[in-house]
């Protein structure tokens, strides 16, 4: 997958999980939806459509739609 | 009050908090980034261990730390308190973790099972700062639908703030427990595997 495919899908779990309008700016800062319960649910359903698995570390740091392309599309996560 | 309640969690517990944990208190109470919405604590350690000692007398009140089970490290504290005996219900709270923590879940999940299995309430309620809005969020997102406004319930820095009110009772709990028990499962196995 390329960025943009990356993206469209990140940004199509974060809709389907939050509930709300997202962009490629979304962030847990700017989203009050996006709380702790949330993060785990998105967390694990981009796992599962992009088939890469987040660290421990990562799940704790991905608190932003371009963090979360970022490490889906970083070698390690595949 | 003094107790001695521990819950096992899958990747974490509640065990009695003890004066030895007053440091940490401090330092999660104290941390700018995390008590924006909380009562001020005094940052002096003998302050901390009056405000322990109190409690140890306080009956209804049940305070933890939320430990990891691999390591033991201590990742945030959380409370059952206020307990009404005779109308069997209790507020849930004082609920900090360290930032980055992925106990939040699985925390919540074991002070409801504290109070309901533990405890034996019929009711549980949890209040937040309306201005709160993540934490707000995470309540709602636990599929808790009984909610309410309380204007003016708190008082932080001297200021009047309203209060969202989250209620679970013991016939809606098995429906929010289950939800809680997947996401806490799935997040245990990510961390065991780290």
């Amino acid at each position: 997958m390329d960025r943009p495919q990356v993206e469209a899908t990140v940004l199509a779990v974060l809709a389907a999980v939050l509930k709300c309008k997202v962009d490629l700016n979304s962030s847990r800062q700017n989203t009050p939806h996006w709380d702790s319960l949330k993060h785990i649910e998105i967390i694990f359903a981009i796992e599962d459509e992009l088939g890469v698995e987040f660290s421990e570390d990562e799940m704790s740091t991905l608190d932003s739609l371009g963090k979360i392309v970022d490490v889906a599309l970083a070698p390690h996560a595949a | 009050m003094r107790h001695d309640l521990t819950l096992q969690g899958l990747a974490f517990r509640l065990r009695p908090i003890a004066d030895a944990d007053a440091p940490m208190v401090l330092e999660l109470r104290n941390n700018s980034k995390l008590n924006r919405y909380i009562h001020a604590t005094s940052p002096h350690l003998e302050d901390q261990l009056t405000w322990f000692s109190r409690y140890y007398e306080r009956p209804g009140d049940y305070y933890f730390v939320v430990e990891r089970q691999s390591s033991g490290a201590a990742e945030g504290l959380i409370s059952v308190y206020d307990i009404d005996a005779h109308a069997a219900c209790g507020e849930w709270g004082r609920w900090v973790l360290r930032p980055g923590s992925l106990a939040a879940v699985e925390s919540a999940w074991l002070i409801y099972r504290c109070a309901f299995e533990q405890l034996g309430l019929e009711r549980v309620y949890g209040r937040t700062v309306a201005d709160n809005l993540p934490v707000v969020s995470f309540h709602d997102s636990c599929g808790i639908t009984a909610r309410r406004l309380l204007p003016a319930h708190f008082n932080i820095g001297g200021k009047p703030v309203d209060a969202v009110e989250h209620q679970v009772t013991r016939q809606s709990w098995p429906e929010i427990g289950l939800r809680l028990q997947k996401l806490a499962q799935l997040t245990a196995r990510k961390l065991q595997r780290s």
